[in-house]
């Protein structure tokens, strides 16, 4: 019995790839940064990402292999301002000295972009789940372009010798992805204003930069499950001032939307949120290109 | 390798040397519900401290964990005297209200449900060495106590032992492994001429291997090593039936 035990366990070590022609070991914290990380780094890169677009970020259970890839990390790249703050700063004390906060190979992208919903009073018996800030910071893809300099800043560092690659990478996705806000801007035109009831607040950054109308959340406070006295006011808030859609997350739990729309006859819409949310946003280009479609398509149908 | 599930392993080894002993004890009291009790209480007191004092420092923490442990096994103690037949309906209960209290503390504040969920089924990946290094003592301390002096085994002071032990284990392992730690291994040993290292040979055999199907099946450690617990006791039952029912043909 052991000894099969401990052939599967020297097989699963034989079988982890042997860095092919990748040069940097990346840990992504979320799918979005993986694939970010590729588009800079190309196959210098190998990427490993912790949690997927099924999965709420904010909370994982440790696996035996979040720890060995995150020891292996030259570069560990996460939103941070809080939204790991539940196992990423364990697992960076597991992890090694290049990885630490403060060195080359811990980036927070958060860090690096204007942080919106930044509470002025921080009251944690209050409850806010978000003292830092909106950690959802990759729904806005100007966002995207301020990460993708300094993500091709620390890979340079980390790994000179392809400096240049890193360099003419990041111009021409930098070039592809302006060309593409142009494009989602002006699709998007006419979605200005639309009303939208979120879950959590996962979407302000998109909100914020395609100038929707948020009217109300489905939880009470940031990472405070929907309570049956708040769904109420929320239900007599739409009838007074009706919305276009509720959105959410693959991850939110679908109860208190489905409720919600039930009794206001808001459409409820599941967005992407991330790579891989569904089968169409399968890139970061994708990604807003699935999720501008599935909203335009959904006020279209109002 | 080592230094992934090292932590982990160490912690779940650590455990279960210590719980063996007490598992046994509780077994033969007939008291099963009061591991779950006494660590949902001790569980208890943490959610208490982190909701009350913002940054408690660790020994804080614990001293807080540890009194309302205590203040369970005390009752205990009284209720075994003044309500023996009662003693098992009156842990069960105690168990239910903890774990409700706990909910009700939590409900309303973020990543409540998931603290909740720690707290059942811990998160023994992310134990540290620091950490082991920090509760080591108080589990050798109690070894010691237990057989040097048995006394310790009986009335009020076993009650006080054990909530010394389970307050420290809830916090690294969990209460579902708690649980698993003590009684699965003692079930093994019931009725056996050498109940201590029969206990502490199967607390050994299913740490081993939680730790290596953890890894070969990447899955959360408690978890895993819970089900290793019953998977080498059921093991263990069956052999031993086997072989006394050859005997007596």
């Amino acid at each position: 019995m052991l000894r099969v035990f401990f052939a599967a366990l020297v097989g699963s070590f034989l079988m982890t790839p042997l860095t092919s022609q990748a040069e940097v070991n990346v840990f992504a914290c979320e799918p979005e940064w993986a694939a970010l990380t590729k588009e800079i780094g190309g196959n210098k890169v190998q990427t490993f990402t912790a949690t997927h677009a099924k999965q709420n970020p904010h909370f994982i259970r440790a696996r035996p292999s979040l720890i060995a890839k995150a020891r292996r990390a030259d570069l560990i790249i996460c939103s941070g301002a809080g939204l790991e703050v539940g196992w990423l700063p364990i697992l960076v004390q597991k992890a090694g000295a290049a990885v630490q906060p403060g060195s080359i190979g811990h980036l927070m992208t958060s860090e690096y972009v204007p942080i919106i919903e930044k509470p002025t009073v921080v009251d944690r018996s209050l409850g806010d789940l978000h003292p830092e800030g909106n950690p959802h910071v990759h729904l806005n893809p100007h966002n995207i372009l301020l990460i993708a300099d300094e993500l091709a800043k620390r890979l340079e560092a980390i790994n000179p010798k392809n400096s240049a690659i890193f360099k003419e990478r990041l111009l021409d996705f930098k070039s592809r992805w302006r060309k593409a806000i142009v494009q989602w801007e002006q699709k998007s035109n006419f979605l200005r204003g639309s009303a939208v009831v979120v879950h959590h607040k996962s979407f302000s950054y998109l909100i914020k930069w395609l100038g929707l109308n948020r009217v109300g959340s489905l939880e009470p406070k940031p990472g405070i499950p929907p309570t049956s006295l708040h769904l109420e006011k929320l239900l007599q808030k739409l009838d007074s001032e009706p919305a276009d859609l509720i959105i959410r997350t693959p991850y939110d739990p679908g109860d208190a939307s489905e409720w919600l729309s039930k009794k206001s006859g808001t459409t409820v819409l599941i967005l992407p949120y991330t790579i891989g949310g569904d089968s169409n946003a399968i890139d970061l280009f994708s990604l807003f290109d699935r999720s501008l479609a599935l909203l335009v398509g959904a006020v279209v149908d109002q | 390798m080592i230094s992934i599930v090292g932590p982990a392993f160490s912690v779940g080894l650590m455990v279960s040397l210590v719980h063996a002993p007490l598992g046994i004890e509780v077994l033969r009291r007939g008291i099963i519900f009061i591991d779950l009790a006494v660590a949902q209480i001790a569980g208890l007191g943490l959610v208490i401290a982190s909701i009350f004092l913002t940054e408690a420092s660790f020994f804080v923490t614990q001293a807080i964990a540890l009194s309302c442990a205590l203040l369970a096994g005390l009752l205990f103690s009284k209720t075994e005297v003044l309500a023996p037949a009662q003693q098992e309906a009156l842990i069960g209960a105690s168990f239910v209200l903890a774990a409700s209290l706990a909910i009700l503390f939590l409900y309303d504040r973020p990543s409540g449900g998931q603290e909740i969920q720690h707290l059942l089924s811990g998160q023994m990946l992310f134990v540290t060495w620091r950490e082991i290094g920090l509760h080591a003592p108080l589990y050798a301390l109690i070894l010691l106590i237990w057989f040097t002096k048995p006394a310790f085994r009986n009335g009020i002071k076993f009650y006080l032992i054990f909530a010394i032990a389970i307050t420290s284990s809830v916090q690294m392992v969990g209460v579902y492994v708690v649980f698993a730690s003590l009684i699965l291994p003692a079930l093994a040993a019931l009725n056996t001429q050498h109940p201590h290292a029969i206990a502490w040979a199967c607390g050994l055999l299913s740490v081993i291997t939680g730790s290596i199907t953890s890894i070969v099946l990447d899955a959360p450690s408690g978890p895993v090593t819970v089900v290793s617990y019953v998977t080498i006791t059921l093991l263990a039952v069956t052999m031993r039936n086997m072989k006394t029912e050859t005997k007596t043909h």
